[in-house]
């Protein structure tokens, strides 16, 4: 797995949400609705602000391989949609980088 | 709700399936009910935050990883729950007849029928319990 992902923030906050996802994204929200499934194959890595390994991002992490940082506080207030991010899976942070 | 922890402490396969059942035919009679008191709702709040939340994310994690820890070969929680989520079929071949992994598998199945459980828009209907929800809240709630 890629340790290190770089890509546009894209927030989601509710299940609408998922439909306007047309361009490869790092999601980043409270945690995953089922509703994930329709735009999942343009979804380069997730952060939750949840951190549990049966919440819904845990187990849609694990059937599709998509990449996720867990426990992020504030993840949703702290980053927009269209921030671009690095996402770092060693140090298990989310920065903004421009 | 404590049925359903008790045969989750038994790993009765079939109770926890009717009592999840159960469960979930409860809050969508209180939901369905133009009558529901605002104590029924209270009662399906209830139901929505066992089921939804405790159930599958406090009480199912901890029989996991309890429970894993007697599966021969040894095996990860974390190994265990990416096999199964992603049907990989090398560890499955490995415990094709391992009696304890299959029913954890089954046990695993079950909580992720209730996570990847969806009504009308949202997880659990809960965006139809929310809407019934405020529409009885009293006025002078606190």
């Amino acid at each position: 797995m890629k340790r290190l992902i770089q890509g546009k923030a894209f927030i989601a906050r509710s299940e609408r949400d998922y439909y306007n996802i047309n361009k490869p994204i790092i999601l980043v929200a409270r945690n995953t609705h089922p509703d994930i499934v329709i735009a999942i194959k343009k979804i380069k890595a997730i952060v939750t602000e949840v951190d549990n390994r049966l919440c819904h991002a845990a187990i849609i992490s694990r059937e599709y391989g998509i990449p996720l940082l867990m426990g992020v506080e504030n993840a949703t207030k702290n980053f927009k949609t269209g921030d671009e991010v690095m996402v770092d899976f060693n140090s298990k942070t989310i920065c903004k980088i421009k | 709700m404590k049925d359903l922890l008790k045969y989750t402490y038994l790993l009765d396969l079939k109770k926890i399936s009717e009592n999840t059942e159960r469960l979930w035919e409860r809050y969508q009679e209180i939901l369905d009910d133009k009558k529901s008191t605002w104590e029924d709702l209270n009662e399906a709040r209830a139901i929505l935050f066992f089921l939804g939340h405790i159930f599958v994310e406090e009480i199912a994690l901890g029989s996991l990883e309890k429970r894993v820890k007697f599966v021969r070969p040894a095996i990860s929680l974390d190994n265990f729950l990416l096999a199964v989520d992603r049907k990989d079929a090398a560890v499955l071949k490995k415990y094709k007849n391992n009696k304890k992994f299959a029913k954890l598998r089954d046990f695993y199945l079950i909580v992720k029928g209730i996570k990847n459980r969806k009504k009308g828009e949202w997880y659990l209907d809960e965006k139809r319990f929310i809407k019934i929800y405020r529409k009885k809240q009293p006025r002078n709630y606190f």
